[in-house]
């Protein structure tokens, strides 16, 4: 009796099929491990938040919800980001479980998309949870200031004072607000991704992520103060144009500030913002499957 | 002729070491063939090259110099892996995953199509016999389940070559002669594997051929048999001699040429002795 051909279609240079069954496959991996508890967390804070500025004006309050809510989400989607993709691959080598799937018909380009689409997913879905709390407990506030504003105002003045505090909460800044901070996340995820393609453990990973993040935060400042001393070198500018290119400055991408204080965000400001962010993304992911399909496993 | 089963020639790998100029030459003009259908042990101490040499095959590590096909496609295409099964050392799977998910996934990255999946998995549970833990998480699985659930995924796309790196390590006595029939099954379904193992016994009992690799160089290389076979001696096993047909032998002997080396009662492996004793009781 001979072996019988293989049962598999023919390869396929590129398979959407193989890449969903690998993203689904670290979607459902993460949620297993029971990262959504997080929520609990947000939703206690922004609920406490609440509870501290009832004693200010509707717009104090509005405002501080909205600050509290959507800090809590930059910081709770960035921290999931690279919590969630520092683990991947340095826990596939030492499992030995990425061997398995490299020595199926598996491009590492594909393995690689897979497990960064399946982060995304993760976040996509943690995002839209925290805004779905965000959204029950703005709206919430919103009926209990209307409530009041209807006892308390004079009726000639109720009207106005209706549409302050409808205006005052929702507006049409959230959700681009929103995608911004989960494109930051994604960023961040992909920072993450290609750090972890040549880096030895999660831990290592875990912690140049945080340093970049601080830099990406911190530079646009440094440059500012560095470029204004008289004493900057021709090697010093170099150096922070290189760090610059390398790592955006993450505190351009953000909308947050503009949403609390009411600010008007132009099409162009968010398209701009968006932008920035994908390509970023684009060259992480890319410069990270570089290095990817060099390792030596 | 047919293709060989794996191809590799004049292969050579070195490993430069970080911050050194120094470097590191894990396999040395490496050539050899595995047949088809054959089951091929490659053997060799720690830090041999066994393992570089079977990553090169798979198409996990990169050659410094030479080629490796595997049934004629050159095994750094992704295409050459539709052929291949491969159960690493020590194998650890997505622990969240019960035993039937493990194969859809598998099944999934090979392109089967999902009735061809289900039907697949039954029947490598089945074969391995782990139908009883399919839906049980691979987290509270033994070292002999994972490894054999290892197998399954290995031959999920029913491909006509399977790597399997020290298939048994860590198993104990009986899970590891399961693992051994299993291999045995798979030969008698003209399957070709390629086994490291350290373990040499089990080798000897299930390896058509070997290849010794020492400091990455293949220093031994051919049939079981003829490499092993003490070429001027022979072994007669009697069962239920009478002392004096014995003697006549003994007499015949040294009145020959020929010279008596040793006389002893034949043993039982200490393995066939632990599972005839640990082993289902008969009534």
């Amino acid at each position: 009796m001979t072996a019988a051909a293989p049962i598999a279609t023919k390869h396929k240079i590129f398979s959407p099929a193989r890449v969903t069954a690998i993203a689904s496959n670290t979607l459902l991996e993460l949620v297993r491990l029971k990262v959504f508890y997080f929520l609990l967390l947000f939703a206690l804070l922004i609920i406490g938040s609440s509870f501290f500025t009832s004693k200010f004006t509707f717009q104090e309050q509005f405002q501080v919800l909205k600050d509290v809510s959507l800090g809590a989400m930059s910081i709770f989607t960035w921290l999931l980001g690279v919590l969630a993709t520092a683990m991947l691959l340095p826990k596939d080598i030492e499992d030995r479980t990425l061997y398995t799937i490299l020595a199926k018909p598996v491009p590492r380009f594909e393995y690689l998309l897979g497990k960064f689409l399946g982060v995304l997913l993760l976040l996509f879905v943690a995002i839209s949870l925290m805004t779905g709390v965000f959204l029950v407990i703005l709206y919430a506030r919103q009926q209990d200031a209307l409530a009041n504003a209807a006892r308390l105002v004079p009726a000639q003045a109720l009207q106005e004072q209706l549409a302050d505090i409808r205006a005052a909460t929702f507006n049409k800044n959230l959700l681009p607000g929103i995608v911004i901070i989960y494109l930051k996340s994604a960023l961040c995820a992909a920072l993450t991704l290609l750090l972890s393609t040549f880096a030895s453990s999660s831990i290592f990973t875990i912690i140049m992520s945080v340093i970049v993040y601080l830099i990406g935060h911190i530079q646009a400042i440094a440059r500012e103060a560095y470029l204004a001393s008289q004493t900057t070198t021709a090697l010093t500018k170099a150096f922070l144009a290189i760090v610059a290119l390398l790592i955006p400055d993450l505190n351009s991408l953000t909308l947050v500030d503009d949403i609390v204080v009411g600010n008007a965000i132009s099409t162009v400001l968010f398209v701009k913002t968006a932008s920035l962010g994908l390509t970023y993304i684009g060259i992480y992911f890319l410069v990270g499957y570089f290095v990817f399909s060099a390792k030596e496993l | 002729m047919s293709t060989p089963a794996i191809s590799i020639q004049n292969l050579t790998k070195v490993y430069p070491i970080p911050f050194k100029r120094e470097k590191v030459t894990a396999v040395q003009d490496l050539s050899l063939t595995v047949e088809a259908g054959q089951v091929y042990g490659l053997l060799g101490p720690n830090g041999s090259g066994k393992s570089t040499t079977m990553k090169i095959v798979l198409g996990l590590v990169t050659p410094t110099s030479g080629r490796t096909e595997i049934f004629g496609r050159d095994s750094n295409t992704v295409e050459s892996r539709e052929d291949v099964g491969f159960l690493p050392e020590n194998p650890y799977f997505y622990k969240y995953l019960t035993g039937a998910e493990t194969l859809d996934f598998y099944g999934k990255l090979c392109g089967l199509s999902r009735a061809k999946i289900r039907d697949r998995s039954k029947e490598l549970l089945k074969l391995v016999g782990l139908e009883n833990a399919a839906d049980r998480r691979l987290g509270g699985y033994s070292k002999g389940m994972l490894q054999r659930i290892g197998l399954a995924q290995a031959m999920i796309q029913e491909p006509r070559l399977l790597v399997l790196d020290e298939p048994t390590a860590g198993v104990d006595p009986a899970g590891s002669r399961e693992i051994r029939d299993l291999i045995l099954d798979f030969k008698q379904r003209g399957i070709t594997v390629l086994l490291c193992s350290h373990l040499l016994e089990q080798v000897q009992e299930i390896c058509d051929r070997v290849g010794i690799l020492d400091h990455g160089v293949l220093i031994r290389e051919g049939v079981l048999g003829d490499l092993i076979s003490i070429e001027n001696q022979t072994e007669i096993i009697l069962e239920n001699a009478p002392p004096e047909l014995l003697a006549q032998i003994r007499e015949m002997i040294g009145k020959s040429s020929g010279r008596l080396v040793a006389e002893h009662r034949p043993q039982k492996t200490l393995e066939r002795y632990f599972l005839d004793v640990t082993g289902p009781k008969q009534s």
